[in-house]
């Protein structure tokens, strides 16, 4: 996959913060990208965002090689669902066991790139927006107390700038002992920018930014990334701010297992029984 | 604790705590905040309380003014002013007097969707909260020579690219402290008054060319 993909990531404290909260995992190899900001005191956050992505990259890194074309995102689909899983349950376990991590979590972005699609995943106000065709998609809805309040027509979109509330999630990955994720798919094309990041970005920099750096910058991954985060930063860096670029350079359609690995999985199927 | 403030000709007519809300105003004695005046309905506005934010809303159909503009809602910010015909009422908020908000993320239940869990069309999203304290200074670029020669450019936004795809590419990047050159792309490395520039970024000031690709540029800070 790593020569379908060029990745770029990076992540800042801020301006304000103490502590990094913020994890990222990438296996370019395996085509998985990660992200996630945590939550809790006692810098509990920073154990909970490293476990979610430590978890997850885990998880693909060992099923991605048997992934094929058989069928479509399904094998992706299944492993990211149990990855996210596997997280929420290790740190939820975590929190429960050690009095200075109860409570803790994270919100989580991430994305397996397989056969011309990707399968994306996020859990709380980590974002995945899309780039294509110099236009800036937003992919996920967050799970916050604004969003919804947006949603339900209680303020608008533009008062909601003005709110007190933009640090209320109301999901997020560890809390309680099962999690639900909100799981999608679409086909790629290339050309494609996905962009992952924390709010740290959204909070403080508009999408009409965003978009304008990933579209000039886009040539440049490295220095886009540089770019989106030290224009949060320059308008304040008030939380941790964490992006990954991940552009489509090719077409990846996934190949058709070959006739020996037909052979093997037969056999191993026939050998379990 | 956040609280609202009744004043008139600025002497304190009430205060009263936002710790249980919703809170109604108006003139009915029943009224958590009575304003005693006949131009005032008799329940006026009330301030109902989401997550960290306090909302002042008009009843239904009405409207309110809140420092000098008539809204149906406002999310109440620290300092905002009502005006209720001979009265002010003044919203107080210690908390978050801060100009900066350095609340950590905390989970709390969402609200009951209406629509499906995962709706079809997505309304739009909740933009930044980009503060308008930070300024940004403006700038301009002339093109001197090469096939835009006269023309200029404002430089309004925080990234605008000069020069041939492919060939060379230079960022010019609008920051609080001024504007910044630095190489996108392209064997054909841009200069800044006749040197090259690395792939650190590079000052500008007033008056500084730039070539890139083929064009000369000058640019201004305004």
């Amino acid at each position: 996959m790593g020569d379908f993909l060029e990745i770029a990531a990076l992540t800042d404290v801020g301006n304000v913060r103490q502590f990094n909260e913020d994890s990222l995992g990438i296996d370019a190899g395996a085509g998985v990208v990660v992200l996630a900001d945590g939550m809790g005191g006692h810098r509990a956050g920073e154990v909970a965002s490293g476990m979610a992505t430590e978890t997850i990259i885990a998880a693909v890194r060992v099923a991605a090689p048997a992934f094929d074309s058989r069928d479509g995102e399904r094998q992706p689909r299944t492993v990211l669902a149990q990855g996210i899983e596997r997280a929420n349950a290790a740190i939820h376990e975590a929190g429960r066991a050690d009095v200075r991590r109860r409570g803790m979590g994270t919100t989580l972005a991430c994305a397996i790139f397989h056969d011309n699609g990707i399968i994306y995943a996020h859990v709380g106000d980590s974002r995945i927006y899309r780039l294509r065709d110099a236009t800036l998609s937003l992919l996920t809805r967050d799970d916050s107390l604004l969003r919804d309040q947006v949603d339900l027509g209680v303020i608008s979109a533009e008062e909601a700038r003005h709110s007190h509330n933009r640090s209320l999630v109301t999901r997020a990955l560890g809390i309680e002992a099962e999690v639900r994720a909100h799981l999608a798919s679409e086909p790629v094309q290339p050309g494609d920018v996905y962009l992952l990041c924390s709010d740290g970005l959204n909070d403080l920099v508009d999408d009409a930014d965003i978009e304008l750096i990933v579209i000039k910058l886009g040539a440049n991954l490295p220095l886009a990334a540089q770019h989106l985060v030290q224009a949060a930063k320059d308008n304040g860096g008030l939380d941790n701010v964490s992006v990954i670029l991940v552009r489509v350079r090719a077409p990846f359609a996934a190949a058709s297992p070959s006739a020996w690995q037909r052979l093997r999985r037969l056999v191993a199927t026939w050998w379990r029984r | 604790m956040a609280k609202l403030v009744l004043s008139r000709d600025g002497a304190i007519a009430a205060q009263r705590f936002l710790d249980a809300t919703p809170l109604t105003i108006g003139r009915d004695p029943a009224s958590d905040i009575v304003v005693d005046d006949a131009r005032i309905a008799a329940v006026q506005a009330r301030v109902v309380a989401v997550g960290h934010d306090y909302i002042l809303e008009a009843v239904v159909g009405g409207s309110i003014t809140v420092n000098g503009s008539p809204c149906a809602r406002r999310i109440l910010q620290h300092g905002d002013v009502a005006d209720l015909a001979d009265y002010r009422l003044k919203y107080v908020d210690a908390r978050a007097s801060s100009p900066i908000d350095l609340e950590r993320t905390m989970l709390i239940p969402g609200l009951a969707r209406v629509v499906g869990e995962e709706g079809a069309a997505p309304p739009p999203a909740v933009p930044s909260s980009r503060s308008a304290n930070t300024r940004f200074p403006m700038g301009r670029i002339e093109w001197l020579a090469g096939a835009h020669r006269g023309s200029q450019r404002t430089l309004d936004r925080v990234v605008d690219t000069f020069g041939t795809p492919g060939i060379g590419v230079v960022v010019v990047t609008r920051r609080p402290h001024g504007f910044f050159a630095t190489h996108v792309e392209g064997e054909d490395f841009p200069r800044v008054n006749g040197r090259s520039l690395g792939t650190e970024p590079c000052a500008l000031a007033s008056g500084d060319v730039i070539e890139v690709a083929g064009e000369t540029l000058r640019f201004t800070q305004l």
